[in-house]
């Protein structure tokens, strides 16, 4: 929009014919107008009393005489005739006369009387002329009163790829993000989180009114979501250490093209993983089959960069958010908090992989659903330590898990890592994981979070971020549907 | 203060534009027609009195039929005279009548002129108070302004 604004120059009509002028042409040209129409009254008399004299001249030779009162001065009158009644003195002009018999005096008259229709049919000519003068400025005054605008655009053909990324960001489901708009994600970014921030806010304003319907219902599925949520958390956990220890033994500068790397194998993880949740919760069995697959997904470490699937990622982390929002008050304004979301959006990160696992870690989960359930602290950031301690005194399926997702750990640890400062104990782990979303690590990833942080930091996180997950809602997530 | 002494200018400027000025024109038109009028009766009166010194019987004149077209007219007896004394009537005089209706008709004119100059006169004066009003109005802070640069 902005670069239409920018290639097209929108005048006014009133900057180019300011109002008062155009009013006060139109004003000028109407007394003109006047002028004319007296003059043309003017000439109708002359003419007409043209005529009354032929008429009279061809009248008077008929009589000898003629009884009148004769006028002498202007306020008296003397009583007596008309003599000599064919002869005429006619003024040719200039002081000259001329005597002239009737006839001839009526074609003088006559001829006259030509002069001055002609001298009258000009004047009409131009007395139509000032009307459409005057027409064209009132048109012109009332339009520029109006605001009418003049728009003049050059034709441009526009860049592509530039449309593309434009259009991607307004549209809810932006997978079809291209390489090249990832180029261009800097400057899109801005645009973008624009746009984004203002998504949110719809969105929001919805979650909110669903909020007030919903919450009543879905305290079953609440219970169940919160089982899933939790180890999702707990996974998060996990990966979260794992890559800031992992950080800590690379260092940070090198990570870049792996987090890269690491974010397409991890939003690729996501993606089956959305998969995933968009089966009923009773088909557990089967999901274990594919969280083998997602296993062997991650092993391949696949190349695919496409940040359709980090956003998937994304979005499946902010439907964890959401579903998350919806259990209780305590996660309600656990949610307000900016740092809360970013720390739902990494322990979703690390959660869907927990969901690869969830057999393993269902009894876990309950524990943790019950801590989640009791905890009335406000901090998620402290609800999510004690997710992670009960994550971390867990059995080793978890460190089996983390194991393998070794591969794709170091990246996101370093990933997470970039982000802190410091981070080695948990504690502080968890107070700068809110500097994880903040616009570094993942290109793509980047986007959603730094799009969450601004938004967040703006509104109430929790349904920013929910909206931000409802965006690219195309992967239904099980806790939607069991919302729902 | 001073945009308030300004609005009082603007003020003054106005009365005087649109009311005086034009009540001014207005009285000094009408004074002139009286002084038309007057300038009528006194040469019909210098021409009676012509033809009385003159004792003309009969006239030969040209009458104006229409634009600028005449025509020979004779007037046999000029004793009698046909004169306008308003709202449209002709009274027949005779010479002394007609000199006598004049004078008093001259008399009346001179009045209605001199009441339209005392009208204008005082028209005048009443512009002339609100320009000096203006002018005082403008001269405190152009006198203050002068002031500062003699110092």
């Amino acid at each position: 929009m902005e670069e239409a604004a920018k290639k097209g120059r929108v005048t006014p009509l009133a900057s180019l014919f300011p109002v008062e002028e155009a009013q006060k042409a139109v004003r000028r040209v109407h007394e003109t107008l006047s002028e004319k129409e007296a003059e043309l009254d003017q000439f109708r008399g002359f003419i007409s009393d043209n005529t009354n004299l032929i008429n009279l001249v061809q009248k008077l030779p008929e009589g000898l005489h003629h009884n009148i009162m004769v006028p002498f001065g202007k306020a008296a009158f003397f009583p007596g005739r008309l003599i000599h009644t064919n002869e005429f003195l006619v003024l040719l002009g200039e002081g000259y006369h001329v005597e002239r018999t009737s006839k001839q005096t009526v074609e003088i008259l006559k001829r006259r009387g030509k002069a001055l229709e002609s001298q009258f049919e000009s004047l009409k000519a131009t007395m139509q002329d000032l009307k459409a003068e005057a027409s064209f400025f009132g048109i012109t005054a009332s339009e520029a009163a109006e605001g009418l605008v003049e728009i003049r655009e050059d034709y441009v053909e526009e860049n592509f790829t530039e449309r593309e990324s434009q259009s991607g960001p307004p549209k809810e489901h932006p997978p079809s993000f291209s390489e090249a708009d990832k180029v261009k994600v800097a400057v899109e970014d801005e645009e973008y989180s624009r746009m984004m921030s203002r998504l949110d806010e719809l969105e929001k304003a919805e979650l909110e009114a669903e909020y007030g319907n919903e919450r009543h219902e879905d305290i079953e599925n609440v219970a169940v979501s919160d089982e899933e949520y939790a180890r999702m958390m707990s996974r998060l956990d996990e990966l979260e250490k794992e890559e800031l220890e992992a950080e800590f033994v690379n260092g940070r500068d090198e990570d870049n093209a792996k987090l890269s790397v690491n974010d397409e194998e991890y939003a690729h993880m996501i993606a089956r993983l959305d998969e995933i949740e968009k089966k009923p919760e009773t088909e557990r069995g089967n999901e274990r089959d594919e969280d083998e697959k997602i296993k062997a997904d991650f092993d391949r470490s696949s190349d695919q960069t496409s940040l359709g699937k980090i956003n998937r990622f994304s979005e499946s982390r902010k439907l964890l958010e959401r579903t998350k929002d919806k259990k209780s008050a305590t996660e309600e304004t656990l949610s307000k908090r900016d740092t809360q979301k970013d720390l739902t959006g990494q322990l979703n990160c690390t959660g869907l992989t927990v969901q690869s696992r969830p057999k393993e870690e269902m009894s876990h989960g309950k524990g943790l659903v019950q801590s989640i359930m009791k905890s009335t602290s406000l901090e998620k950031a402290l609800v999510l330590p004690e997710v992670k301690e009960n994550v971390q005194a867990a059995s080793s399926s978890r460190s089996e898990v983390s194991r393998n997702s070794g591969p794709t750990n170091p990246g996101i640890a370093q990933a997470l890592g970039k982000e802190f400062p410091t981070s080695a104990p948990r504690a502080p782990l968890q107070d700068s994981k809110p500097g994880f979303d903040s616009r570094k690590a993942f290109t793509g990833s980047i986007i959603e979070r730094a799009h969450n942080i601004h938004t967040s930091s703006s509104q109430q996180a929790a349904t920013s971020s929910q909206s931000t997950g409802s965006q690219p809602s195309k992967p239904v997530s099980r806790f939607k549907m069991q919302r729902r | 203060m001073d945009s308030f002494r300004q609005e009082k200018v603007q003020r003054y400027e106005e009365f005087v534009d649109k009311r005086l000025k034009p009540d001014l024109v207005k009285a000094i038109a009408e004074r002139d027609k009286v002084f038309e009028q007057q300038k009528t009766f006194s040469d019909l009166r210098r021409n009676i009195e012509n033809l009385e010194k003159n004792s003309v019987t009969s006239l030969r004149t040209m009458v104006n039929l229409g634009s600028e077209v005449y025509m020979q007219a004779d007037v046999p007896d000029t004793q009698r005279i046909f004169v306008d004394i308003g709202l449209g009537f002709h009274v027949e005089f005779t010479w002394s009548e007609a000199l006598n209706f004049i004078s008093l008709r001259e008399e009346k004119l001179a009045r209605q002129i001199e009441e339209y100059t005392r009208l204008i006169a005082s028209i005048k004066a009443h512009i002339k108070l609100v320009c000096e009003g203006i002018r005082e109005l403008l001269q405190l802070p152009a006198d203050g302004s002068l002031k500062g640069p003699v110092f």
